[in-house]
This record gives C-alpha cells, structure tokens and sequence, in this order.
C-alpha cells in the first residue's frame, strides 16, 4: 500500500538484556514461571512430611482425583480469556449426568447414546449461557448464577432425586474404568480434553479471536470479528466438557446423581485463575490451567496424607490460593 | 490570575510561558484547535499536572498546588465533558456526596440533607428537583447539576470544559443561565469551547491559545469572528499548507465512484448524499456531535441504515456488518485507537492479523510464519518504531500505535478506507509519516473518506471536502473553491449557527 519504506532497525536482544528479562518475568510473573515453582515446593513439602506421597500410585491417584476439575478448568480457561465467568458447570455436570444415564436405561442400554446425551445436555446448557449473556447483554455471572440453580434443580426434578444406576460395561471401560496405553481413562480424558484445548486456543483461529474478544471486545467488533458468536462458542465448549467431566465421574461411580460436585465451580474457577489467566480478559494459557488444577488436587491430597482435619483443610487451601493468586497476580 | 506557565512532556512543549487572567465575575473563553494546550492548562489548574514553571496566583496571592484536591481547596473547580455524578443517586445525594450531615454511627440526615441542597439551589436560583436521580435527568440537567456541586463550598474560579458539545439548543440556554447565575456570585469562569458564536454570546473576554502558546487575548465585544479564526489557525500556518497540496495534486483520481451513498438516513443521519472516487481524498467537516463519525460507522456496518442505498463500485450493497463492510473492501481507522482500534495488551503481530485471522489460517489453523512475516512487512513499511512485531502495542507510542491500526488495513489494498481522525494525539512528525500513507493509499487507488476536526489537515490533504450539519451534507467544496482554513472554519461556523437558529451578524 504505501512506498513509505523507511528502514526499520529491528533491535537484537543482547544475551544479558533476555537474561534481565527472564528474572522479571519471574519476579512479576509474567510467565506463569512462578506456578511450577510453587507446584515443585509443593511436590517437595508433602514428599519430606508424609511417607506415602511420593508414589506412583498416589500420583495416580491425584490425577484421578483432578480429573473433573482439570478437564471442566480446560473451557473455563476460553471463558474467562472472554472476559466472562461460568458459574454453572457443577450443575451442568450433574444433569448431564442424569441425561446420559437416563438415555441410556430408555435406549438400549447404548453407550453411545448415553455420551451423546451427556455431551449434547452439557453443550446445551453452554449455548443458553451464552446467547442469554451475548443476545440479552446479561452479564454471564447473572446469567450463571441462575443457571447454575435451574440446572441443578432440573437434575434433581427428573428422578426426584434419586440416582440412576448405570450397567453398561464398555461406558464403564471407555469413560471410567479401563485403560488406555498404561494410562487410566480418566487421565487420558483429560489428556484430551487439554490437547484439544491448546490446540483451539493457541494454534487455532478461534483462540485467536477468544483473545481478542477478551482484550478488547470493540476492537474486536470493529476488526469484523463476530464478538457475540465467539463467546457464545466459548460457553458451548465449557457446557460441552462439563458434560464429557459428568460422563467420566458416572462411570466411576456407575451411577449419576443429581447432588454431585455442589460447589465445584470454585475449584475449577481457581485452577484458571491460578493458572495465570487474567480476570479482565485476553489472558491465559492452558497450561497453566492444568499447573493450576494439579495445585489443587496435590493440595487436597496431601492435606489428607498428613491427618489435617477436613475444616482446616479448607481454611489453608483456600489461604494458598489467595496467596499464589496474589503471587502471580499481574 | 496565571503567569509564564511552562509545561513539557518529554521532548513536546506542550506549554510556552502562557498567560492568561481571569477576573471575578467574568466569563473568559479559551479558544484553541486540538492540542494547542487547552486540556493541558486546565490540568494544571486543577492540580492534575504540576507546572514545570511560572506561577499561579488568585487572588493576588501565590498558590501551589500538586494534587485535585489542593486545587478545590484553593477555590478551582473543573466541571469535565464525561460527568463524575453517581447515576443511582439523587440530585441531593451528589450536591453533598462525602460531605453528608451525619447523626450519630455515621447515619445520614435525609431531612437535612434534602433541605441544604434545595437552599443551596434555590440560592444560586437553579430549578433541579432534588429528589430526581440523576441518571433519569436529561443530560442538560445533568451538566447543571455538576455544577451546582463544583459551586458548593468556597468556589472563585469555575472551569468549564466544552460543556455544550452534546446539548440541543435548548439545553443551551438552561446552561447558560446557570453560568450567568455564576458569575452574579463573583465567581470567574474559563469557558473551554470549539464553537465560536457561543464565546460571543457568554464571554466578555477570550483567550486564544495556539501551540501551546498564547494567539492573543480579546475583549469579546471589541472584536470579531474573522479575527478570532485567524488567531486560533495562525497565518504562519495557512502558507505552508498551500505549498504542501502541490505533490497531492499530480495524483490522478479515476472519476468512477467507488463507494456512493444517496439518501441515507437512521437515528443520526437524515438523508446523506455523498460520493467517494476511486483515488479521491474526501474529507468530511463538522463540529463534534453534527454526524461525521456516525456516517463513518453506516458505512462501515456499525450502524444500520433506515432508509436510502449505498453501492460499492456501482453494485448496491446494504452493510450487514463490520465482516461484511470488511469483505467487500471497507476499511475503518476509528476514532479512538485505544478504545476501538487496538488490543493493547497484545502484540503488534496479534493487532495487524486482527481483521483478516482466517487469511492466515489452514484448516483452522494458524500459520504463524505467515502472521509474523505479514506483521513484520506492515512495521517495516509504514517504519512502526517497535523492537520488532512481537512487542506489546501498549508500549509503543500514540503516533506508532496509529501506524499499526493503519496496518490492520494494509495489505490487501482497501476499496474504501474510512478515517476518523488519523492524526490526533499524534506529534507532528509522524504525522507526515501518516500522511504520506494516506496519500500512497489514494495514488494506489483506494477511495478514503477522512473525518477530522484539523480543518488545515483536510484542506491540506483532501480533493473534496463536505460540510456535515446535524446529519447531512450541507455543501461539497472541490479542490480550489476553498483554499485555506480560516474560510472553512468561517463556513462550518456560519452552518453551525443557521442550524441551530442563533443567527446573528456573522462576517462572511
């Protein structure tokens, strides 16, 4: 377009100068740097205190433990990058849940038609979310917060509040029990789930348009970017693997409940948030989401190896948090 | 009142050893183009920026102040154009926000608080309902309420920053009164204004201000709009505009037009009629608020059109969108490049790919070599200084963060590039720099429609120049019939006044 072609000098950055910049990083935690630090202390305070930690099986069975929170924290890591907030998940999960075993016990007993449901309910919910906030510019914490009720209840509405017994072996096997290459299924899920994630939010078009929603959304709609279906597609996504989340946790249990993970969405929420992404929108990493989500899990499990008791539990995990949190706060 | 101020902001001189006397009582209007200094020294009046030198005096006494609330303390009070009243509260609540008359454990004293408020009002002779809340008020009712609370306490200086430039002519006249209200008290007031028939109508005396430094001080009834224009534009300026237009003029423009509209109207607009060539430079003046920038938005499908068609090199088209003003060719530089042109936290690379993310994708996937070497195409060319494309747009400067909202549009070349003050906050050399792009632009055959309040910039640049009243075009001026800025100011003035029925003896 233009013959202005005065010669730009593009400044090489000398060693010390990268050398600066990386300790700044740290310091302000520009990178999420200061997560896997606080990660690795973890790791090393609960391997010196409880004999039983530093095991194979008990990483395990954190990773089983994180599971739901890690793969629902996966959509929540694109909402909140949106500048949006899902409190719903926990109740998404929990009536996906009861579609998928409900579909089940009326078709066929079919696994499949049991994943549709549980993925399709928890997709469903996201889409509501997200054209309540986008086409009536209802802020998503309101829009959630009732959702997060009617979701929940409905669950319940349906047996009236009984569970329903799943007998699927291969639902079991694909989503709860088996095992994939050595790896226990629900970890590979969440392996997925975090693949699929990275690959949408830093490779993909869609992360590119997330971030720009999120750092500025009139910026965004005034560079033709449809602001309202972009986040709109975030909340699906979040509905869609809090359904995938409900599949894993029902064929656990091989059952689903309608009273299951009250209160969750606060885990998942401060898994993001201590993965590094920013309240106010277009920033985040999937990474530090899952860095963040293992915090919690590795925080829950060791508490319980050492004997504290369950109320302190929660006083020092929630202490931790607002403590990393202000750590790599920017 | 004020001697000898001096400020810098880095290497910009943004204040010369102005001088500027206000006395009791007196409405004294300060005239100036954008960036001459005006904002400037009304913060450093009101405590917000600290002089680098010379002094304040009021009253005759020497005063100092480094922060707001010393300024308040020593009698100056800022009504600003973005209001600071709490919305929820009532007219009552706001005269006395923070200073409430309290009982005991800090409850508030409803009853008093209503009745000091209606006697502070009924004093200065106000009619506001105190127990409205102020966001259901009109916004002529709001501006009062303002500054009724800028009145209350011990006030001698009141600053009013263009308090007209959203209000109907009606509301003019209750604003007005208010000031007389005033000033009746003994207090001084700097009238802050772009449209000049007001300053006759207010002010006794009027200060101009011109590069940060003083264009000349006037008694308003001893002088007239001729002068005034001419102190605001300076000679020195009208000369090297015309030498300047030479170059732009061996550019030849295509008579076919590439982007017309007729008769299209909605909220803002009544019935524009308006043609861009293909190579043409139009620009669009008018005052703030008379619709320029909204036409900008129509076209760019921010806005929907009622009534009237647009065609796009001869085909009609209806904007359904900004990705469909983008598809077919339409490119918009907003007005405010914070707000809606960048994403500041992000890179410069991430900014430029911004409106055309699939061109750099497959399968969905980005191409990150090809977004980076695009990115670092657009900074070389239109010379961003930047460390390279991967730095934040924040850290960059006003003049740079402008080259790179041009660089969203960069390549491919636009049909239609719409521009709504390309060069605001932005130091003169680069602005050369984003002249020279809009030219290439013009010479590489994009139509652009410019909007800008620099009417020596729009004579400068532009082959034809509309004047935009209250939502249409009231005349197009080619190349030639108009040739410096002082006549066209002259113009927008005289349409301006004629609109809002406010006519009066104004020079031709």
């Amino acid at each position: 377009m233009t013959e202005l072609t005065a010669p730009n000098v593009v400044a090489a950055s000398t060693r010390s100068d990268r050398r600066r910049k990386l300790l700044q990083n740290l310091l302000r935690g520009e990178r999420p740097y200061m997560l896997y630090i606080a990660f690795v202390v973890l790791l090393v305070v609960f391997s010196l205190s409880s004999p039983w930690f530093l095991s194979v099986d008990n990483f395990l069975n954190i990773g089983r433990q994180t599971t739901l929170v890690s793969i629902i924290a996966v959509g929540m890591t694109f909402v909140i990058i949106a500048r949006q907030i899902d409190l719903s998940v926990a109740s998404t999960l929990a009536l996906s849940g009861m579609a998928a075993a409900l579909a089940m016990s009326q078709i066929n007993n079919s696994w499949i038609v049991g994943a549709i449901a549980g993925l399709g309910t928890g997709a469903l919910v996201g889409l509501l979310n997200g054209i309540l906030t986008t086409q009536l510019s209802i802020p998503s914490f309101l829009v959630t917060l009732g959702s997060l009720s009617m979701a929940r209840g409905l669950a319940m509405m349906v047996t009236n509040t009984k569970p329903v017994i799943i007998t699927n072996e291969t639902y079991f096997a694909i989503f709860g029990e088996g095992s994939f290459l050595g790896i226990p299924v629900p970890i590979a899920w969440t392996l997925v789930a975090m693949i699929v994630g990275i690959l949408l939010l830093h490779y993909n078009v869609f992360g590119r348009r997330i971030y720009a929603v999120g750092g500025n959304p009139t910026a965004a709609l005034y560079s033709g970017i449809n602001t309202k279906w972009v986040t709109t597609a975030a909340f699906v996504l979040t509905g869609a693997l809090a359904g995938l989340a409900a599949l894993v946790l029902s064929a656990r249990s091989h059952a689903a409940r309608p009273d299951v993970v009250q209160g969750m969405e606060l885990d998942v929420i401060a898994a993001v948030i201590l993965g590094g992404c920013s309240l106010f929108g277009g920033r985040g990493y999937i990474l530090g989401t899952l860095f963040g989500s293992l915090i919690i899990g590795t925080l829950n499990n060791g508490l319980v190896l050492l004997g504290v008791s369950s109320p302190l539990q929660l006083v020092i995990k929630g202490a931790i948090i607002v403590a990393a949190v202000a750590f790599t706060k920017r | 009142m004020v001697g000898g101020i001096n400020k810098r902001f880095g290497g910009v001189r943004a204040l010369r050893d102005v001088n500027l006397e206000v006395r009791a009582g007196e409405v004294h209007a300060l005239l100036g183009e954008n960036g001459a200094g005006k904002s400037t020294l009304i913060k450093i009046l009101s405590g917000v920026h600290a002089p680098d030198s010379g002094t304040i005096e009021i009253a005759g006494k020497p005063a100092a102040f480094d922060s707001p609330a010393r300024s308040r303390e020593a009698g100056i009070a800022v009504v600003y154009q973005d209001l600071s009243l709490v919305e929820s509260l009532s007219v009552a609540d706001n005269l006395l926000l923070g200073r409430e008359p309290r009982a005991r454990f800090g409850f508030v004293r409803k009853r008093e608080l209503m009745a000091r408020a209606e006697a502070f009002l009924g004093e200065l002779g106000i009619p506001l309902d105190t127990k409205a809340t102020v966001g259901s008020l009109p916004f002529a009712y709001r501006q009062m309420t303002e500054i009724a609370k800028a009145l209350m306490g011990e006030v001698r200086l009141l600053i009013l920053d263009e308090p007209t430039s959203s209000l109907t002519s009606d509301e003019v006249r209750i604003l007005f009164d208010a000031i007389g209200k005033a000033t009746r008290r003994g207090v001084g007031v700097i009238y802050v204004t772009h449209r000049l028939n007001e300053v006759f109508e207010i002010s006794q005396r009027v200060t101009v201000l011109r590069d940060g430094a003083n264009a000349g001080t006037f008694v308003t009834a001893e002088t007239d709009m001729k002068r005034l224009v001419n102190a605001i534009i300076g000679t020195d300026r009208l000369a090297p505009a015309a030498s300047r237009t030479e170059p732009a003029a061996t550019r030849t423009i295509d008579p076919s037009p590439v982007l017309s509209l007729s008769g299209v109207s909605n909220d803002r607009l009544s019935a524009v009629d308006l043609s861009v060539m293909k190579g043409e430079i139009h620009g669009l003046a008018g005052l703030i608020g008379s619709g320029r920038t909204e036409i900008l938005e129509t076209i760019f499908g921010l806005r929907s059109v009622e009534s009237g068609t647009l065609a796009i090199e001869g085909r009609r088209w209806l904007p359904k969108g900004a990705a469909d003003a983008i598809d077919q060719g339409v490119a918009l530089v907003p007005e405010d490049r914070h707000v809606q042109g960048l994403v500041l936290d992000h890179s410069i690379e991430r900014n430029i790919t911004l409106p055309r993310i699939p061109h750099f994708s497959r399968w969905g996937f980005m191409q990150q070599g090809a977004a980076t070497r695009r990115a670092e195409t657009a900074v070389a060319r239109l010379s961003v200084k930047a460390q390279g494309a991967s730095s934040l747009v924040r850290t960059l400067s006003g003049g740079n963060q402008q080259k790179v909202v041009f660089g969203k549009w960069n390549d491919p070349r636009p049909r239609v590039l719409l521009l709504d003050e390309p060069t605001v906050g932005v130091d003169v050399g680069a602005r050369e720099e984003i002249y020279g792009v809009i030219r290439n632009a013009a010479r590489d055959g994009s139509g652009v429609l410019v909007v800008s309040s620099d009417l020596v910039e729009l004579i400068e640049l532009c082959d034809r120049i509309s004047v935009i009243v209250d939502g249409r075009v009231a005349r197009t001026l080619k190349r030639g019939e108009i040739d410096d800025a002082e006549e066209l100011h002259h113009l927008l003035q005289i349409y301006q006044a004629s609109e809002q029925g406010v006519l009066q003896e104004l020079p031709a």
